[in-house]
């Protein structure tokens, strides 16, 4: 038989494990019926067991399993009172219970994305403009500096119309516009300079469907036109932009490039976030990122609006939104964009 | 010049050659993106030319020595059409035809050109080193000893080197011997002239073609060679005569073959080299900084640029463009030249200053965003869908007696036609979302439509499932035309439109649960959209599951652009006196509109009645089949003086009185 003594304590430390461990008005009058329960409480059966111990040591023993017990009623004394005080009062709701919520839907992460890029540059005193997306071969190609037969017509691969319709500006349209450089043109013909606007759209090309490409896509364009922006100014609008979009701690270069509608042109890269400009594969091993396209609007482009190309200069540039996302966000696959999985777009902040 | 490749790459691509990829090697290959503009830099010597540049290097130019010529057989040449031809030249050559030597062969092949023979590879060799297309003929096959560069006689057709038969218009320019085409100018030869292992005299033709016929040529056959994507982007008028000088060299550095006779050079109308005035404060004045006088020549005549200072005290210059810079035309090109090489990282970073006030904002922006803030408030989350759709998904969502418009060439049948409305858009995005488990969906977009009245702007949104989020105090209930529709009346409300509401009848919604959205400010009826239950055929058709119920709406924004564009909001005065509520309850027949029975009220009710709110309405036990209990509240109000019980009593009875007496409805 074990030492009825350490019985005793052995009790005791269950108990108290016990008593911690209950939370709640019911689980402590558990406990309480457990130990102090007359008919087959804990305490009761060790009294019992006591009973077998030898005569001598009966009185020291009694002591002992009598300080348990006042010991026991005195601690759950003390803690049913606490839960009973904190019993809620009537008319409590429980506050864990989910609420209801209001339902708010998403913004597109392309309309996130295109309303921050807007309020950047309306900061900037740029003006947004919208135009048709049906467009006529003189707005979309030649008034850009782009003729029939322009071999720079191939990197834009256009949808045509089977029939000219009438476009939302009511022009007879020919065409899915490629850019929304169209809608600077219009801009221009009814307006003398200074220019400073961007004109976001959807625009189409006759491009393959996969990781990285959609035959739609949204672009921003931007334009500024006046009698001494130059190609320093170019720089800075779009460098304080680029941080601003994508963190200061991002560096931008500018390299030269080619596009019909500017002369100078340049690629604007930023340097890669993934890997902070020492090479990785989103980069292409290079440590750049090339997000738009820019330069500085060609003569040819003023004549075709009735600027005069002597007295104004002005910079234009362009981006396209989904990868500007893609790239913000660690989208991959640019599909996801017109998927309208609510499961992505529920992903972006309302 | 730095040794490693990467190094070279990126300083080229700083000054506008973008590179696709560097092959670590020996050689190592370093693959670059020509734009369009520069058609010399389709080759060695350009790409050469502008390392020479940037690392102030000479240039050293391939060896032309043309060795001593044998005698020629005969050969007459003629160029019919000087405008698409400006310059043929022709030299003949004795050959034997074998394979190249290792070091020319292992050349082509870095550069990614199969080694064919020892003539072929020699002209693919200058093709890449020079960027001149040039092609030899077998002089044994050409019939009649003539060349005729002349267009192409209807019906005439020509078997090209790769095999094919190509059917050739007058639109085409052709290489013709005495009797038929043995060539297509500028974008690939004949097979009956090719050369072969028994070839011993070959015609080497080195020529200029016009770019806008060479483009057309190659479009219209579907044939894009390392010669016509050269010759469309502009050819050198210069380098015909040193292509063969060229080949001359190296036909005899490797042993292949001599020259015979002269070069026959057909260059009718010479053209003189461009010159362009160049002023410095122009170059300020587009780049934002003064490059110094100085530096500027230094930085266009390694580019092959002669650079002459004017006479003129400012800072200007004459300079003559090489014939190979078929780009440059007027003074923005040198600037740019004067740009990429002096360093686009070397230019300040400054700002545009602001000169004037912006006219003020299009209100469709505006517009657009409360559409957007009004239904994400309604819990519909923003879908996109392309613009271009399936003919079938298309079809159903025609008004009657419209076709959907025609892409001309479209990518696929998937992307074949405009949309004539965003839902069917939609559909195919609930379709989507529900066959990926998800039930409640609410989704919506904006954007431009087409149909016969052209390019115009709409709102639309789907809902299927829940009409609200599941919570563990109610029990949930599915979306209904009364959900939909209280969307749309918030919508218009969010315009201050008063919409009005009657039953529609379109193909794609459901009989008996379409209404139309009307809206008439003075008068005039306006048409805003429609909503109701979706087609369940439609649905189904789009893989939406059978049976479950699908609500759209589609308002047009053109029209609410019309009826919000008048912002002449005037406050109303707040009611000084209190109002008094009557409810009553009437059983009508169960058809009747609610539009009518408010309407009755109305021309019945005083001035004062201020509201009627429809607030049960109820079938069944009590009231008789085909009838329909529906309670009202009235509330009323006079401007002047508190209105007293009788008063309501009055114009109560006067209500039911008059709808008894219009609609047979009975008080309960
Ligand atoms: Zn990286």
């Amino acid at each position: 038989m074990p030492d009825p003594a350490s019985q005793i304590e052995d009790l005791r430390a269950q108990f108290e494990r016990d008593l911690a461990a209950a939370t709640g008005e019911a689980a402590v009058r558990g406990v309480r019926d457990r130990y102090l329960s007359r008919k087959g409480g804990l305490l009761s059966a060790l009294l019992k067991a006591l009973g077998t111990a030898p005569a001598d040591e009966r009185p020291r023993l009694g002591r002992l399993a009598n300080e348990l017990k006042e010991d026991i009623e005195t601690q759950l004394g003390a803690r049913l009172s606490a839960v009973e005080q904190s019993r809620p009062p009537s008319g409590a709701v429980d506050v864990t219970l989910p609420g209801r919520i209001p339902t708010l839907g998403h913004r597109h992460p392309l309309t996130l994305l295109r309303e921050r890029i807007e309020a950047i540059f309306t900061r900037f005193g740029f003006l947004v403009i919208e135009g048709p997306e049906l467009e006529d071969d003189y707005h979309n190609f030649e008034a850009l500096n782009m003729p029939a037969d322009h071999p720079a017509r191939d990197m834009q691969d256009t949808l045509y119309l089977e029939t000219p319709m009438r476009s939302a500006v009511g022009s007879q349209a020919t065409l899915l516009r490629t850019h929304t450089s169209g809608m600077q043109i219009r801009y221009m013909e009814q307006h003398p300079p200074p220019v400073r606007l961007i004109a976001p759209g959807r625009v189409y090309r006759r491009d393959s469907f996969d990781l990285t490409h959609t035959p739609m896509f949204t672009q921003v364009e931007g334009l500024v036109v006046g009698e001494d922006v130059t190609l320093a100014d170019l720089k800075g609008t779009l460098d304080a932009f680029a941080r601003e979009l994508f963190g200061a701690d991002r560096r931008v270069r500018f390299r030269p490039s080619f596009f019909p509608y500017t002369e100078p042109s340049a690629e604007l890269d930023i340097s890669c976030g993934a890997c902070a400009g020492t090479g990785c594969a989103t980069c292409k091993r290079t440590g750049w990122l090339e997000i738009l396209g820019s330069g500085m609007v060609h003569p040819a482009v003023f004549e075709a609006v009735g600027y005069d190309p002597e007295r104004y200069t002005g910079f234009a540039f362009g981006m396209g939104i989904e990868r500007v996302a893609q790239l913000k966000w660690g989208v991959e696959d640019i599909r996801l964009f017109y998927e309208n999985d609510l499961r992505f777009l529920e992903q972006f902040p309302l | 010049m730095p040794d490693d490749p990467e190094r070279v790459a990126t300083d080229i691509s700083l000054r506008g050659f973008e590179v696709a990829s560097v092959e670590h090697g020996r050689p190592a290959v370093i693959d670059f993106e020509i734009t369009a503009n520069r058609p010399d830099c389709l080759s060695h010597l350009g790409l050469a030319r502008e390392a020479s540049a940037i690392w102030r290097l000479p240039l050293r130019l391939p060896d032309v020595a043309i060795p001593a010529a044998g005698a020629a057989p005969p050969l007459e040449v003629d160029v019919e059409d000087r405008e698409l031809c400006p310059r043929y030249c022709a030299q003949m050559f004795e050959v034997s035809v074998q394979p190249s030597p290792e070091w020319l062969r292992t050349r082509l092949e870095a550069a990614g050109v199969r080694p064919i023979n020892n003539v072929v590879d020699v002209t693919n060799y200058v093709l890449l080193e020079l960027g001149q297309p040039m092609h030899a003929f077998d002089y044994a096959k050409l019939t009649g000893r003539r060349i005729i560069v002349r267009r192409a006689r209807p019906g005439e057709r020509l078997r090209t080197l790769d095999g094919f038969d190509r059917q050739l218009d007058p639109d085409m320019l052709v290489i013709a011997d005495g009797e038929r085409p043995t060539a297509i100018g500028g974008v690939m030869g004949g097979q009956d002239s090719e050369i072969d292992r028994s070839t011993t005299v070959i015609v080497l033709e080195s020529a200029t073609f016009q770019a806008v016929s060479v483009r057309r040529t190659s479009k219209r056959l579907g044939l894009k060679t390392e010669a016509s994507i050269r010759f469309e982007r502009g050819a050198d008028i210069a380098a015909p005569l040193v292509g063969i000088a060229r080949a001359a060299a190296l036909l005899a550095q490797i042993g292949a073959g001599r020259p015979l006779g002269e070069v026959i050079d057909r260059y009718s109308a010479p053209q003189r080299p461009r010159a362009i005035v160049l002023r410095g404060a122009r170059i300020a004045r587009v780049l934002g900084q003064d490059v110094p006088a100085g530096e500027v020549p230094g930085l266009l005549e390694p580019l092959g640029f002669q650079v002459q200072a004017t006479a003129a005290g400012d800072a200007a210059w004459a300079v003559t463009v090489p014939s190979f810079r078929v780009d440059v035309a007027r003074e923005i090109d040198l600037i740019e030249e004067v740009g990429r090489h002096y360093g686009f990282d070397r230019l300040p970073v400054t700002f545009p200053a602001l000169s004037a006030a912006q006219p003020p904002p299009d209100p469709a922006i505006a517009r657009e965003r409360l559409v957007r803030q009004v239904l994400t408030a309604a819990g519909f989350s923003e879908a996109m869908t392309f613009a271009f759709i399936e003919r079938q998904a298309a079809l159903p969502f025609c008004d009657l007696g419209e076709t959907p418009a025609a892409i001309a060439n479209p990518l696929s049948e998937k992307f074949a036609v405009l949309r004539p409305s965003l839902l069917p858009g939609l559909v195919d995005a609930c379709a989507h979302n529900r066959r990926r488990a998800r039930k409640d969906i609410r989704l919506f977009e904006t954007g431009s439509r087409f149909t016969s009245a052209g390019e115009t702007r709409s709102a639309a949104f789907a809902w299927c499932g829940a009409a609200a989020d599941p919570h563990w105090s109610s029990a949930p209930r599915t979306v209904d035309f009364f959900d939909v529709k209280g969307a749309v009346e918030q919508f218009c409300a969010a315009f201050g439109i008063s919409a009005g509401f009657a039953t529609a009848d379109r193909p794609w919604l459901m009989a008996g649960r379409a209404a139309a959205v009307t809206a008439q400010p003075g008068g005039e009826v306006m048409h805003l959209g429609v909503f109701g239950q979706l087609l369940q055929a439609i649905a189904e058709a789009r893989g939406f599951p059978r049976g479950e119920e699908m609500y759209v709406a589609e308002i047009d924004l053109d029209v609410v652009a019309r009826l919000a564009a008048d912002d002449a909001l005037r406050v109303e005065s707040l009611p000084r006196f209190p109002s008094i509520v009557r409810d009553i309850a009437i059983v009508i027949d169960e058809v009747l509109p609610a539009a009518a029975v408010r309407g009755t009220i109305r021309s019945a009710a005083p001035e004062t009645l201020v509201s009627i709110a429809e607030f049960d309405r109820y079938k069944g036990k009590g009231v008789p089949e085909g009838r329909v209990s529906l309670a009202l509240r009235l509330t009323f109000r006079a401007t002047d003086r508190t209105l007293t019980d009788e008063d309501a009593e009055v114009a109560t009875d006067g209500i039911v009185k008059a709808l008894a007496a219009a609609h047979a409805a009975e008080r309960r």
